[in-house]
C-alpha cells in the first residue's frame, strides 16, 4: 500500500501561486511538488519567499492567485485549523501554561482521541524525542533544545498530514543545532511523514534534505537533490548562494558536445565541460562572453617547483587561514584574488610565496554574461 | 482624609504583585550595573523618598493613631486610647451596609470594564501599531476631561427626564423612567466610565506580551480561532486581566466624586461616609477609623484575589 502511493502521489502541490503584500508581490509564479515521504527544503535568503510558501501550505496566508493541494485536496482557501498538519516554529512556540503533557495533548483533545490511546501515543511521541519522564514539566522549566524536541513530539504525535519546520534550529547554539538537525533526520525518515523545511542555512539545507528547492525574489531558482545544487548549479544565484566562489572572466573559443575552451582575459586558457553550462537555455556559442565559476575547495595547489600535467597557473600566496581541519589560502592570480580550501599543508607555503594552482574541467561552472 | 483617599489604593498596587513583567525588568537592569548606579540611585531617590515619608507614611500613621482615639463628641476634651471606634462600626448596620455597598459597586465596576474593556484590548493587541496608538488616544482622550465635569454629563443622559429615559418611554419599552440617577447602577456606570482606561491599558499590556506564533501552534493543532482564544490567548492575558481589576476594583473602593455625585445619598459609599463624618460631623477619629477599615478591606479583597490566582492551575502564568 505504501510503495504505491510512494510511486505515484505528491503530498504537496503548488499551482501557479502569486502573493502580494500590498504592492510587493512576494511569490511571483510558484509551481512546486512535494512527493511522499520526503523531506523537501525551501532555502533562501531573508525575503526570498520560502516562509510565505510555508504559511500557504499551512494556512495562515491565502494565496492572491493560484492554488494549493494537499493530498490531492484543493485546500487554498480551506483555514490551518482544518488541514491537519503538524508545524515546529522557531520559537518553540510551547503553550507556557500548560504541562508537557498538556502540550502533546492539547491537538489530541481536539481529534477526539480515546484516553488509553492518547498516553500511549504521547507516551512513544516523547520517547522517540528522547524526552521521555519530563511530561509533568513545564517548558519553562525546559532548555532550548529540549522544548525544540516537545515541539516536535506535540507536531508529530497528532500523526500529520504533513510536518512543516520553519526554521526550527536558528534559535540554538551551534552544538545543539547539529544535534537536532542529524535527530529530525533520523525521526522524518524513521516515520515516513511527508516534511517541508524552511532555512536559510545551506549546510543545514544540504546535509537534511531528499530534495532543495533554492529561491530568489519570490521564485524558484532549482529544485534538485542537495549534491547536484552543490555540484550542478542551474543559476548563477544558486552557485553563489551555495558555499564560496571564485569567479574568472572570459571568451568563448571553440565548442564540441563534450568540452568548451574558454580563453580567459588574462591570456591563458581552460577547457569546461559542457555539461556545466548553467542559465536557461544551457548553451553557449564561440565568441560568448562568459563568467567561470568554481569552488575553493575544487582548486588544487602545490608547491611551485613541481611540473604538473593539466592546466596549472603561477600564483602568489597572499593570505593564509588555518580553521582547523583545513587550510583557506588566499592567492593572487595575475592580479586577482582566489581563494583555496585545502585540507593540505605544506610548509614551504608562506604569504609572498609562488605556487602552483590547477582545477578539473568537470569542476568549472560556466555561465553566459 | 483627601490624601488618604489617594494614597490608599496606590499603596495597595504597590504592595500587590501586579504585573511581573514590570516588577522584573527594572531590576535586571540594576543588577547589570549595580556596582556604578546604586549610591548615586540611593541619593537620585532621596528626595521623593523623603516627601513619601513625610507627607504619607507620617499622616497615615497619625490616622491610624487617631482612629484608635474614642471621644463623646467632637469639643470633648475626655478622648480616650480604645478600639471604640472600631467597635461602633462592626455593631451599626448602616456603616456595614455602607461597607457591603462599596463592596459590591466595586466588584460590579470590575465585571463591567472587565466585559467592556477586553474586546478592546482584543482589538488593540491584533491591530497594527499605528492603528493600536490611535485606539490608546481615543481611550485616553477621556482621562482628559474632569471627573466632575464627566459625571454632569452623566446627568444629561441619566436624570428621570434624561435622554436615555427619554428614548426608551418614546420607544414605548418602558412607562415611567427608570432610576439610572442617584442608585448603584448610576454610580457602577460613571466608575466604569472613569477606570476602562486602565483596564484595556493593563489587559492590552499583557496581550501584547503574548507570542503570536502561540496562536499559529495552536490553530495547526487544530483548534478554531474561538478555542484558541479560550485554551491559550485568555489564560496567558491573565496577568493582565488580574491586574486591570486590581487597579480597578481598589480605585472603585476609594472613589469619591463619582459615588458622591451620581449615587448621593442614596449610595453611600465608604469614601462619602467618611468625609460625612469628618468635615460635616467633624467626628475626625471615627472617619480616621473608617477609612483604615476601607483600606484593610481593599488589600485583603486585593490580596485573597493575587494570591488564588498565583496558587491556581494557571499559576504558571505568572511567573
Amino acid at each position: 500500500m505504501q510503495a504505491i502511493k510512494n510511486a505515484v502521489r505528491n503530498d504537496v502541490e503548488i499551482r501557479n501561486v502569486i502573493k502580494k503584500f500590498g504592492s510587493t508581490t512576494v511569490l511571483n509564479g510558484i509551481d512546486l511538488e512535494v512527493r511522499q515521504g520526503e523531506l523537501l527544503t525551501l532555502l533562501g535568503p531573508s525575503g526570498c519567499g520560502k516562509t510565505t510558501t510555508l504559511n500557504l501550505i499551512a494556512g495562515f496566508l491565502e494565496a492572491d492567485e493560484g492554488d494549493v493541494y494537499i493530498k490531492g485536496k484543493n485546500v487554498t482557501h480551506i483555514p490551518p485549523y482544518k488541514r491537519d498538519l503538524g508545524m515546529v516554529f522557531q520559537t518553540y512556540s510551547l503553550f507556557p501554561h500548560m504541562t508537557i503533557y498538556e502540550n502533546l495533548d492539547f491537538g489530541l483533545k481536539l481529534r477526539k482521541v480515546a484516553k488509553a490511546d492518547k498516553e500511549r501515543r504521547i507516551d512513544s511521541a516523547l520517547h522517540l524525542v528522547k524526552m521521555s519522564g519530563l511530561e509533568h514539566r513545564y517548558p519553562r522549566e525546559l532548555s532550548g533544545g529540549q522544548r525544540q524536541r516537545v515541539a516536535i513530539a506535540r507536531a508529530l504525535v497528532v500523526e500529520p498530514e504533513l510536518l512543516l519546520l520553519d526554521e526550527p534550529l536558528s534559535n540554538l547554539d551551534a552544538k545543539l543545532r547539529h544535534e537536532l538537525r542529524v535527530e529530525i533526520k533520523r525521526l522524518q525518515k524513521e516515520i515516513g511523514v511527508t516534511t517541508i523545511f524552511v532555512t536559510h542555512d545551506q549546510e543545514e539545507a544540504l546535509s537534511l534534505s531528499d530534495r532543495v528547492v533554492v529561491m530568489n525574489g519570490g521564485k524558484i531558482e532549482q529544485i534538485s537533490s542537495p549534491t547536484t545544487i552543490y555540484n550542478h548549479p542551474e543559476t548563477e544565484f544558486v552557485f553563489q548562494f551555495i558555499g564560496k566562489s571564485n569567479c574568472f572572466h572570459g571568451t568563448v573559443t571553440a565548442t564540441d558536445s563534450q568540452k568548451i575552451s574558454v580563453q580567459l582575459e588574462d591570456g591563458w586558457g581552460t577547457f569546461v565541460d559542457a555539461d556545466n553550462v548553467m542559465g536557461a537555455d544551457r548553451t553557449c556559442r564561440t565568441g560568448d562572453q562568459v563568467k567561470l565559476y568554481i569552488r575553493p575547495e575544487k582548486l588544487f595547489i602545490t608547491p611551485s617547483d613541481q611540473a604538473q600535467p593539466g592546466p596549472f597557473h603561477k600564483a602568489t600566496i597572499t593570505q593564509m587561514n588555518y580553521l582547523g581541519a583545513s587550510w583557506e589560502i588566499d592567492v593572487a592570480l595575475i592580479g586577482k584574488p582566489v581563494q583555496i580550501l585545502t585540507p593540505m599543508y605544506d610548509a614551504s607555503w608562506q604569504i609572498g610565496k609562488e605556487v602552483m594552482i590547477g582545477w578539473n574541467p568537470s569542476d568549472i561552472m560556466l555561465i553566459k554574461k | 482624609m483627601e490624601s488618604v483617599r489617594h494614597y490608599a489604593h496606590q499603596e495597595v498596587t504597590q504592595e500587590s504583585p501586579l504585573n511581573p513583567k514590570q516588577e522584573t525588568e527594572p531590576e535586571k537592569g540594576s543588577q547589570r550595573k549595580k556596582k556604578k548606579t546604586y549610591v548615586p540611585g540611593l541619593l537620585l531617590l532621596l528626595p521623593i523618598l523623603l516627601f513619601i515619608f513625610g507627607f504619607f507614611v507620617v499622616p497615615m500613621l497619625y490616622i491610624l493613631y487617631l482612629s484608635f482615639i474614642y471621644t463623646d463628641s467632637p469639643t470633648a476634651t475626655n478622648a480616650v486610647f480604645s478600639l471604640k471606634n472600631y467597635m461602633l462600626f462592626f455593631s451599626d448596620s448602616y456603616y456595614l451596609s455602607s461597607l457591603w455597598i462599596t463592596v459590591k459597586v466595586s466588584l460590579y465596576t470590575v465585571l463591567v470594564s472587565l466585559l467592556l474593556g477586553y474586546p478592546v484590548a482584543l482589538t488593540m493587541a491584533k491591530s497594527s501599531p499605528r492603528v493600536r496608538g490611535y485606539i490608546a488616544l481615543l481611550i485616553a482622550a477621556p482621562l482628559l476631561v474632569s471627573i466632575v465635569v464627566r459625571n454632569f454629563g452623566w446627568y444629561l443622559l441619566l436624570l428621570p427626564n434624561g435622554t436615555i429615559n427619554s428614548v426608551l418611554a418614546s420607544l414605548g419599552i418602558i412607562d415611567s423612567p427608570l432610576k439610572l440617577l442617584f442608585s448603584e447602577i448610576g454610580v457602577i456606570i460613571g466608575l466604569s466610565n472613569a477606570y476602562l482606561p486602565f483596564m484595556i491599558l493593563a489587559i492590552a499590556t499583557s496581550l501584547y506580551n503574548i507570542d503570536p506564533s502561540l496562536e499559529r501552534a495552536s490553530a495547526i493543532l487544530g483548534a478554531s480561532p474561538l478555542r484558541s482564544f479560550f485554551s491559550v490567548t485568555l489564560p496567558l492575558s491573565l496577568p493582565g486581566i488580574v491586574s486591570g481589576c486590581v487597579l480597578v476594583f481598589s480605585m472603585s473602593m476609594s472613589a469619591y466624586v463619582t459615588p458622591a455625585l451620581m449615587g448621593g445619598a442614596n449610595v453611600p459609599m465608604m469614601p462619602v461616609v467618611a468625609y460625612d463624618q469628618i468635615n460635616n460631623l467633624l467626628r475626625w477619629t471615627f472617619g480616621s477609623a473608617l477609612s483604615y477599615v476601607l483600606l484593610a478591606t481593599t488589600m485583603i479583597m486585593v490580596t485573597v484575589f493575587t494570591r488564588g490566582f498565583e496558587k491556581s492551575k494557571f499559576r504558571e502564568v505568572f511567573r
